[in-house]
């Protein structure tokens, strides 16, 4: 464990070295959060009777402002470093690390995310709470979204390991990542909760592991399950897609080392 | 020279170095499909959600479905052709001035702007806003049975240039800063990112939002008032629309100039 921490505090100073990302983030968090309350209460003031997909306008707000937050939490920039050190070819470097290159990316990762969480969450959400009503969550919630949110965080870091390793097969990264973002954000229930889409593209969105990134959490949050039993039901799925995506990472990461070893012949 | 041979030469630049890039396009394939796919996906998400909101309601804030389709096609149009011809003011607010390498772009027998802009003309991404944009505005006009005045199709072109020129000179505006704060990525990219408020209709916002969509950040002025000039015929804005793209790109080009000095006092 010892070995890695390094990283991460390499990871946290490159972060405060560039400051300016906060600001960034803050604007693409307050902006989206702004687009799609604006559109939400525009809908209910539309509706004689209230609840949308099962959510009234305090509980939606809500949704939507932490699902952009959570989704804040766990840009951890794993897709960009990895894809940048790909076509510097620093990545060769790290290969000569008695360390192992993925494990020591999710700890550099972590420390941004927590910042972010600090530097960033916490002010977009006490300005939206200061303008907008929202619900408040129960305990259970709360201790549920935890553990949730930790799941959540190893498959965002799975899905950001695999797009940086994108990175050997194509030098638009930039597209690739244009693709994440919109796509993933999506079917991560990022824009929308999951209970709002049309039948078949919540099947799809169910069938994917991204809805373990924003939609599971936040509905452990709200207290949108079945009893005990359906919470169980929506962490065992997070989990089983988080040994999923870490499964694939590291099968991902072996061939693109043998690619490299060809490369260098 | 006079004004008319400048600016046919630079015709002819633009003519040019487009071919070249179109080159580069068939080069790197798997990059133009990328790019323009990703941007292409994103648009298709865009609609997704539009469509979960009309699933609700007939209408929000008085716009009809494909009213709200046709602003968000149409807002994709001056995107679209700002990201083909500009996007190298993303690399300049990065890293040009902060790494020195702008001089070059200094040293050609062209304007400077000119100069840097080119080098990514025709940038493949854009293309994928463009040609949803164009399907989309489209599709929504046969929905909607739009029949548009003899003045509003001469007006609708012009109106898309106007829009690609705001957009084109905001950025040049952020950009520029970079001459002054070494980096500018942030505040460019701040600037851009509510840019996305454009796609909706405006009467959705909060009236303060609205007024600094309209007058600080124009915005307003890309999709939401020639969209609502070509579905409604409201042409109350209309007239401010060519009096904010005259100032603002003087503005950009002044500030522009400005920077352009100051880097150079500098390197010497």
């Amino acid at each position: 464990m010892n070995r890695y921490t390094p990283f991460a505090t390499a990871g946290l100073q490159s972060l405060l070295q560039y400051r300016s990302t906060f600001l960034i983030s803050a604007v693409t968090a307050t902006t989206a959060v702004g687009v799609q309350v604006f559109l939400w209460r525009a809908v209910y003031a539309g509706r004689e009777s209230g609840l949308l997909g099962g959510y009234d306008l305090p509980t939606l707000t809500t949704y939507v402002l932490l699902a952009q937050i959570l989704g804040l939490v766990q840009a951890n920039r794993v897709d960009e470093e990895v894809s940048g050190e790909v076509q510097r070819g620093d990545i060769a470097v790290s290969l000569l690390r008695p360390v192992s290159y993925p494990l020591s990316r999710f700890a550099a990762g972590l420390p941004v995310s927590l910042t972010n969480a600090a530097l960033v969450a916490v002010p977009v959400l006490l300005l939206y709470a200061f303008l907008l009503p929202l619900t408040a969550p129960t305990w259970t919630g709360v201790l549920l979204f935890a553990c949730s949110a930790a799941l959540s965080l190893v498959i965002g870091f799975g899905v950001n390991l695999l797009v940086g390793l994108a990175g050997f097969v194509t030098t638009n990264i930039w597209g690739v990542r244009v693709v994440k973002d919109s796509v993933v954000a999506f079917f991560a229930g990022q824009v929308v909760p999951l209970a709002l889409m049309p039948g078949p593209l919540a099947a799809v969105a169910h069938a994917l592991p991204f809805q373990g990134m924003i939609d599971g959490p936040l509905r452990l949050l709200l207290g949108r399950y079945d009893g005990l039993l359906g919470a169980a039901g929506i962490l065992a799925v997070q989990l089983g897609w988080a040994l999923a995506l870490t499964a694939l990472a590291a099968y991902a990461w072996r061939g693109a080392v043998r690619r490299v070893e060809v490369l260098g012949g | 020279m006079t004004p008319l041979t400048t600016a046919s030469r630079y015709a002819r630049l633009t003519w040019h170095l487009s071919a070249v890039s179109v080159h580069r396009l068939t080069e790197y394939r798997m990059d133009f499909l990328l790019g323009a796919g990703g941007l292409l996906l994103r648009v298709i998400c865009q609609i997704a959600v539009i469509d979960m909101v009309f699933r609700q309601v007939p209408q929000i804030a008085g716009w009809r479905y494909h009213e709200v389709l046709f602003l968000l096609g149409f807002s994709l149009l001056p995107r679209g052709l700002d990201r083909m011809f500009t996007d190298q003011l993303w690399i300049l607010a990065r890293k040009l001035v902060q790494n020195g390498e702008f001089f070059r772009y200094l040293i050609r027998p062209v304007h400077p702007l000119f100069s840097l802009l080119s080098e990514r003309f025709l940038y493949p991404d854009g293309f994928g806003e463009l040609l949803t944009g164009i399907a989309l505005t489209w599709y929504a006009a046969e929905h909607l049975d739009l029949s548009l005045s003899a003045v509003q199709w001469l007006l609708a072109p012009l109106l898309v240039l106007c829009g690609t020129l705001i957009l084109a000179a905001l950025k040049t505006l952020f950009a520029s800063l970079a001459f002054w704060t070494t980096s500018s990525f942030p505040a460019l990219y701040a600037a851009n990112q509510l840019g996305d408020f454009s796609g909706y209709p405006l009467d959705l916002y909060h009236p303060s939002l609205r007024w600094l969509l309209t007058w600080l950040l124009p915005y307003a002025f890309t999709a939401y008032v020639p969209a609502s000039y070509l579905l409604f015929g409201h042409a109350a804005m209309l007239p401010w629309l060519f009096v904010v793209t005259a100032g603002l790109v003087t503005l950009a080009l002044v500030v522009w100039h400005r920077g352009v000095d100051r880097y150079e006092m500098t390197g010497s």
